[in-house]
Order: structure tokens, then C-alpha cells, then sequence
């Protein structure tokens, strides 16, 4: 196995008297699928957080592609390499779906306008919206306002994407084209780590599911083992109670 | 939302639809020509016009010059009130509490009366901010407090998941302000910003305090000299209204011009 790109060490995060991560430990490597889930308030987010510093860590460790968030010389060249998508979006709203996927591309890759625009075009016809370019946000459904916050994270050419919860906010009937885009992005050989309860997806696409109770992992490993033989009595329950809602 | 629809209401065609006429403009209009008409055909109001008109020029320039530097004090202030850095918040709210807790009357003639001489003096005459300068300085400094909370205020009404999205691009924190968090806050912040603007037209009236012949000070001095109070003052009291009435109007057309949504 190739070395990993994502270490996590020893990492705890804290706010105030509630502790989110406590000791958690994995590694994940390049081209891989991981699913993380559990019960809310789990500390699921905030540890797929820390992995680009959104939150920044008590202690332990966390390396990207060799550098450590905590020493590294510049967090925004590591964040630059870490697609992010939301629950709610966040898309920018006083910019178009186009503007939205060129700005951090200017700004940060400092691409010019044309080179910008082309990319941003190319990623909005993989995420299957090419005609929305010029639509501002709110004049998006859900799920076409997921899709530009996935291809907005994809023109940056991330070597990781990030999902919190992708799906949970959109009606029932836009979930599957936002999915349909994501298993595209696993066969693709892109590295994911998603936080997400849609079981359909983990069976398809997940190499690896780690279940996490009360900030800690509960029990990692592929999801045809963990769904039908769990070794750990917690993760009976937790899927007892996703499976048969 | 259609296309045609999405131009107007981008504010670039102006026809406004008959039921969104300004009506109180109308009214105003109406009732200040026939002031006008009176006041224009009137020699006694005409000689004070013409008596204060290099005033009225003196409080616009003092208007704008104070309000295109307050704008800056502010957001420099208003960036440093929301940032994490202890030293910057603390120096920035140091300002704003200051300035925003001492009446604006009072800054002017520490301005004119103390700041002023005491530089000339510390600087051997080289910098002398005797006159509009020190007007301009003390209105500045006095409404960038106010303005730094009008700038803070925006900045925190926009939801987090924008700086962290904008973050999570690789942007850094300044690059996140200048290109996602500012311009949807600058939106918001219009009508109090233009509400200040015209606030602070009034308020350059104060600095007739430090001898400045400004439109207030020019129209004093007219009724000193003839004691025609009634018309003095009323010359005064129109022109400021005219010019508050002209900027109001200039404030709701930048607001269409800018609104999102």
C-alpha cells in the first residue's frame, strides 16, 4: 500500500467542557473512499473538519501529504489542496454559479480569466448543470446549489474532497443526481472522506466505513463486514437504528 | 425569475412602475417650488442666498472630504473589531468607545483648540491644521467610530459558513474579507451608511465653532449684521433640507443599484 495522505494522530478537540475528538487514529491513503458515521453529536463533523483546519486541534497530529497542519509554513497552500462541501452549501450569493467557481481559482491558484472560465464550464458539465452558469444561487434548487459548491471545491483540482452531510439538507427527489456526482468522483479515484448516512452510497462506493460514538472510533472497516458481521455491540445498535428507520 | 425581470430589477432600466413612485418626493417637490417660487422672486431672500453661498459650498466640501475619510477610518476600525488579534481589538475598541462617547462638539474644538496649536507648536508650524482641516479631522475621526460599528455590524451578519467556505478554497483571511465577506456586507450596510452621510451633512453645521464660515455660520452672520432673523434662518434651515432631500434620494438610487435578491 502506497504511503497515506491523510495521518491522524492522537487528535483531540475540545470546546470548552464538551469534548468532540478524543484520541482519534487512522490513516488514510490515496484514492481511497471513507465514510464516517454515527450518531449526532458524535464528533463526526468536527473531526472531518479538523482535516483542513476549519478546527484547529488541542494536540496530536494531522499530516497531509506529508505536511503537518499544526507546523505547516502556509495552512491556505494545504486548504488549496483539500476540497471542502457542505451541508448548507455556503455558495457564494452575490456571485453567479460561474463567478462562485472562478473566484478562488484567480485568487488563489492565480489563474487568468480564460483559463478560470474553462475550468469552472468543464466542472459544471461533469456535475451535469452546464446551462446554470449565470444563475445566482438563490435562483438554484438545492440540489443544483450542491452540485456548484462540489464543482466550485473540484476546479481548485484538490487531492482530497471532504463531504459533511452533503445530502441532509435537500429534498428527497434532488439526493440522487448530488450522489450520482460523488460515486462519478470515488470511481474517478479522487480521495474522499464523507460524513453521511446514505447507506446506499457507503455499499457502492465506501472502501472503508468508520463508525464514531462520543468522539471517539467505534469500529472501522469495509462495509460489507461492518454492516452484516459488527464486532463491537455499539455499532449493532447504531445500525439497527439507520437500517431499519 | 425571467431574464427581463432579473434587468430591472438589477436597477439599470430606471422607469419605476407608477405604484412605486416616491410619492413624499412629489409632495416635497411641490411644496418646495412654491417655496422656491417665493423665495427666487423675493430680493431680501435672494440677497441671502447669495450671502451664504460660499458657506454652503464650505459645508459640502467639509461633508465630503469628512465622510470619504470616515469611510476608511471605519472599515480599517470596523476590520480590526472583529478580528481574533487582541491588540488590534483592543486599540479599535478603545477608539470607538472614545470617540463615539465624546459629543461631536466637543471633538471639533479639541481639534481646533488643542490638537492644532499643540502640533503647530511640536512641529515648529510645519503642520498646521488651522481651518478646514481640523474640521474635517475632528468630523472624520468622530464618525469613523461610528462607522467601524456600521462596518462590524455588516461583517458579522454574514452567516460563518461563508468565511469557511471561502477558507476552505485556499483564500486567506484578508483575501475572504476583500472578495466574499465585504461585498455582501457593504450591501447591507447602505442604508445605515447613507443614513450617517446625511447625518453628518447636519452635524458639519458644529464647526462653526472654530470660526469656520460655513452655511450655519454665514447665515449668523448675515442676521447679525441686518437682524432679519426670520429670513436668515429660514434660508438656512431650506438649503440644509434641500441638500439632506438631494442626498437621500442619492442613497435610495445606489441601494437599488447594488441590491441582490
Amino acid at each position: 500500500m502506497s504511503e497515506p495522505i491523510i495521518v491522524i494522530e492522537h487528535v483531540y478537540k475540545s470546546f470548552g467542557h464538551v469534548k468532540a475528538v478524543v484520541d482519534v487514529n487512522t490513516e488514510i491513503a490515496p484514492g481511497e473512499v471513507v465514510v464516517i458515521i454515527g450518531p449526532s453529536g458524535a464528533g463526526k463533523s468536527t473531526l472531518l473538519r479538523c482535516i483542513n483546519n476549519l478546527e484547529p486541534i488541542d494536540s496530536g497530529r494531522i499530516i497531509i501529504d506529508g505536511v503537518s497542519l499544526t507546523e505547516a509554513p502556509n495552512i491556505n497552500e494545504v486548504r488549496a489542496e483539500i476540497g471542502m462541501v457542505f451541508q448548507l452549501f455556503n455558495l457564494f450569493p452575490h456571485l453567479t454559479a460561474l463567478e462562485n467557481i472562478t473566484l478562488a481559482q484567480r485568487v488563489v491558484r492565480k489563474r487568468n480569466q480564460e483559463e478560470a472560465e474553462a475550468t469552472a464550464r468543464e466542472q459544471l458539465a461533469k456535475v451535469g448543470i452546464p446551462e446554470k452558469w449565470d444563475s445566482y444561487p438563490s435562483q438554484l434548487s438545492g440540489g443544483q446549489q450542491q452540485r456548484v459548491a462540489i464543482a466550485r471545491a473540484l476546479a481548485m483540482n484538490p487531492k482530497i474532497m471532504l463531504f459533511d452531510e452533503p445530502t441532509s439538507a435537500l429534498d428527497p427527489e434532488m439526493i440522487k443526481g448530488v450522489l450520482d456526482v460523488m460515486l462519478d468522483l470515488a470511481r474517478e479515484g479522487m480521495t474522499m472522506v464523507v460524513v453521511s448516512h446514505e447507506m446506499g452510497f457507503t455499499r457502492a462506493a465506501a472502501d472503508r466505513v468508520i463508525i464514531m460514538d462520543n468522539g471517539s472510533i467505534v469500529e472501522e472497516d469495509t462495509p460489507e463486514e461492518l454492516f452484516t458481521a459488527p464486532k463491537e455491540e455499539r455499532t449493532r445498535q447504531f445500525l439497527s437504528q439507520i437500517l431499519h428507520q | 425569475m425571467t431574464a427581463e425581470t432579473e434587468k430591472l430589477r438589477r436597477g439599470r432600466a430606471l422607469p419605476i412602475p407608477w405604484e412605486r413612485i416616491p410619492w413624499w418626493v412629489v409632495i416635497l417637490s411641490i411644496v418646495g417650488l412654491a417655496i422656491g417660487w417665493s423665495v427666487l422672486t423675493s430680493e431680501t431672500y435672494l440677497t441671502v442666498i447669495r450671502f451664504v453661498m460660499d458657506g454652503l459650498r464650505l459645508t459640502l466640501q467639509v461633508t465630503f472630504i469628512s465622510y470619504a475619510i470616515a469611510l476608511v477610518v471605519g472599515l480599517i476600525f470596523g476590520l480590526m473589531r472583529v478580528t481574533k488579534n487582541p491588540v488590534l481589538y483592543a486599540v479599535s475598541t478603545l477608539y470607538v468607545e472614545v470617540m463615539r462617547g465624546v459629543p461631536l462638539l466637543v471633538t471639533i474644538l479639541y481639534m481646533g483648540y488643542v490638537i492644532t496649536p499643540m502640533l503647530r507648536d511640536a512641529t515648529g508650524g510645519r503642520i498646521n491644521l488651522q481651518g478646514m482641516p481640523a474640521a474635517v479631522l475632528g468630523i472624520a475621526i468622530c464618525y469613523g467610530a461610528y462607522l467601524a460599528e456600521v462596518y462590524r455590524g455588516g461583517i458579522q451578519s454574514i452567516e460563518r459558513g461563508q468565511m469557511e467556505a471561502a477558507r476552505s478554497l485556499g483564500m486567506s483571511y484578508m483575501q475572504a474579507m476583500r472578495y466574499v465577506i465585504l461585498p455582501q456586507a457593504i450591501r447591507r450596510i447602505l442604508p445605515p451608511l447613507g443614513n450617517d452621510f446625511i447625518a453628518m451633512l447636519k452635524d458639519s453645521s458644529l464647526i462653526a465653532v472654530i470660526a469656520l464660515p460655513d452655511l450655519l455660520q454665514m447665515g449668523r452672520l448675515y442676521v447679525s449684521r441686518t437682524f432679519r432673523a426670520f429670513e436668515g434662518y429660514n434660508t438656512v434651515a431650506l438649503l440644509y433640507l434641500i441638500l439632506t432631500l438631494f442626498l437621500s434620494l442619492l442613497v435610495r438610487i445606489v441601494e437599488r443599484r447594488t441590491a441582490i435578491e
